[in-house]
């Protein structure tokens, strides 16, 4: 902008120069795409090569991804870190199980209606929470994950409590039979593509650069014009329904649901590693942290069965000193500067 | 009202020990924005060191407050000087996510040494009680321990206030870059403000484990606690993490007696909230960039 402004000045002309606004090439815009197309097609075609063992494991990949890439919508893009979005989940998978349970819906109607339940609890208390900033907006998501599951468990009456409940699956009183193998790994595939498909679009569109110019400077942002409020509460209220889209899914998967489990801070935090491992902020960062997390999870577990936490926990140490920006982000600038020391990058952030 | 009081007392003697145990949390994040997660592992690992003590030498848990938080000391400088030093200047995430890498760490170490059984430090005397009229029992091992928590947070106050390595350490956390140039080594600053904070932990630990059962399941529990202890009370004023702490204690205890089943534990959680969306700087707070000056 500024450069046409100075031309104008010398020149003297007096003609308005045409407003220049930045547009990648269009192959750059359609990658993306083409690739997500690409990947869907290649998770079809991956599905009758596996064994139903393998087909489990990477359904839960496919879940992942598309937790990771929905937490990222927020979290990576604009900067605000959720530490409860285990909270959605949670009550993704309680709406089904109860719809399904109680009023005998079918299993397509739930999930919808999980969606919009889920939606419309985080645009509700994304009002008062997204005033808050940093580690305060982190723990106040943090408590309302665990209240939601304190409050499951204290109705017994309906949610069957700390004992879980089961949704009916087999027989006639089922109102969707269960989907089997196959049928949860392509569910949980056209998720994941989804909710890829979302990002892609929130992070080439105006509403991205509404949430990123949040997370270098909310008041710079509002001071241009970006409606913060606006922005963030979307973006919150979004990423909240994908994560109970995901949460509808994986109740229905299990059958029987606990709240311990469905509203377990872990999920959260498995979440965060990936987004930040793969690279916040990111389209393809947080698919590749959670491809990478968890078949690393799944190898250390059948390897390594007692102390697989333990490594973890070492390998999120020794990754977070190492690759602090992220995987995506590191080779997107070591190939951009040529420089591939990983030294360097221990220096970045060292006092 | 016997009741009541009952669960006033209970209240304040947990909020005691709740303040013990969030002081370091609160300070590590006044001073250095690092939010660690690990803070109830070292809880815990205070706690064992005490068993281990107990168990060999028959030593009194109370006593082993020292040794605990001598180990703990260790421990936490080693840590922080040569590991989160290196990126402590990172983003939010960054610091949340190595501290949860040591949590899990130390958690399984713990699980793997101790096994996760639920393990008590029994005394003589700890259960014993003094009875007040209207049959309200204060037991001698609450008691105790919620007075060692309370005098030692107040040393800790007056060791920041007024001797040299604490306001060396309040200096670093008001301002890093000026402090260093009055010749303040910011690491072993950062390291030493780490290492107290885990040495309380420790010493709290040590009497969580006279009074009350554990296992390392528990580290995830007192990590909350400490976070909703130092967010009640607010940061960046060393008696925050003390008001908080009682307030939680006494939300918990009273709470217990008037709610049903565990939704004690949701109530801690909305209290929490309804202080951030009404008075984000907590009780005894002030807006963050004031809170850097005075501490």
């Amino acid at each position: 902008m500024s450069r046409v402004e100075v031309d104008k000045e010398v020149t003297g002309s007096a003609k308005t120069p045409a407003p220049v606004t930045p547009v990648a090439p269009l192959w750059r815009r359609l990658a993306p795409w083409a690739l997500l197309a690409a990947g869907l097609l290649f998770g079809i075609g991956l599905q009758p090569q596996l064994y139903p063992a393998q087909e489990r494991l990477v359904s839960t990949v496919l879940m992942f991804v598309a937790l990771a890439s929905a937490w990222n919508l927020l979290g990576g893009f604009a900067g605000y870190a959720s530490f409860g979005h285990v909270g959605f989940f949670g009550l993704g998978g309680y709406t089904t199980a109860l719809l399904m349970y109680h009023l005998n819906m079918s299993f397509w109607l739930a999930m919808p209606a999980s969606v919009v339940v889920a939606w419309l609890f985080a645009a509700l208390i994304g009002v008062p929470l997204l005033r808050l900033k940093g580690h305060y907006f982190a723990i106040a998501t943090l408590g309302v994950a665990e209240a939601l599951r304190e409050i499951v468990i204290n109705l017994p009456k309906l949610t069957g409590g700390g004992g879980g409940i089961t949704i009916p699956t087999f027989g006639a009183a089922a109102p969707t039979p269960w989907l089997g193998n196959d049928g949860f790994y392509l569910l949980f595939l056209f998720i994941a593509v989804a909710v890829v498909a979302v990002a892609i679009f929130v992070s080439s569109s105006r509403s991205g650069y509404a949430l990123r110019a949040i997370h270098q400077d909310e008041d710079a942002a509002a001071a241009t014009g970006v409606n913060t409020t606006l922005a963030k509460t979307l973006a919150f209220a979004g990423s909240a329904a994908l994560t109970g889209a995901v949460g509808s899914a994986h109740a229905f998967q299990l059958q029987t649901i606990y709240p311990d489990r469905s509203f377990d801070v872990g999920i959260t935090v498995l979440m965060i590693v990936m987004v930040v491992l793969g690279g916040a902020g990111t389209v393809i960062g947080p698919i590749v942290g959670a491809i990478t997390i968890a078949f690393l999870s799944e190898w250390l577990r059948t390897n390594y069965t007692d102390i697989h936490t333990f490594l973890l926990g070492g390998m999120i140490i020794v990754a977070v000193v190492v690759l602090p920006q992220g995987i995506a982000s590191y080779l997107r600038d070591a190939i951009k500067a040529r420089r591939f020391s990983p030294l360097e990058n221990v220096r970045r952030y060292r006092l | 009202m016997a009741q009541f009081l009952q669960a006033t007392l209970y209240g304040l003697l947990q909020g005691g020990l709740l303040a013990l145990i969030a002081v370091g949390f609160s300070l590590v994040w006044g001073v250095m924005n690092v939010v660690n997660l690990a803070h109830g592992a070292f809880v815990l690992a205070g706690a064992y060191v005490a068993l281990q003590l107990h168990e060999a030498f028959g030593l009194d848990p109370f006593v082993s407050m020292v040794p605990a938080a001598v180990v703990l000391f260790g421990i936490g400088y080693v840590i922080q000087r040569y590991l989160v030093n290196l990126v402590v200047n990172g983003p939010l995430f960054i610091t949340l996510l190595l501290t949860f890498g040591l949590e899990l760490v130390l958690v399984n170490l713990m699980l793997y040494l101790f096994t996760a059984d639920h393990q008590s430090i029994t005394t003589s005397y700890a259960e014993n009680s003094i009875v007040l009229p209207g049959d309200v029992r204060i037991p001698y091992g609450r008691l105790l321990a919620a007075l060692l928590a309370l005098a030692l947070t107040v040393a800790l106050v007056y060791v920041m206030r007024r001797t040299r390595t604490g306001l060396s350490i309040l200096a670093t956390g008001m301002d890093r870059g000026a402090a260093r140039l009055m010749g303040i080594k910011a690491r072993h600053v950062y390291a030493l403000t780490f290492g107290i904070a885990a040495a309380m932990a420790g010493a709290a630990g040590a009497a969580v484990g006279a009074v009350s059962t554990f296992s390392p399941a528990d580290a995830g529990r007192f990590t909350l606690f400490s976070f909703v202890a130092a967010v009640l009370g607010g940061l960046g004023n060393m008696w925050g993490a003390l008001y908080g702490g009682l307030v939680l204690g006494l939300v918990q205890g009273i709470g217990g007696q008037l709610l049903p089943g565990t939704l004690v534990n949701a109530l801690a959680f909305a209290v929490l909230i309804l202080v951030l969306a009404i008075r984000p700087q907590g009780i005894a707070g002030r807006a963050f960039y004031a809170s850097r000056v005075e501490a």
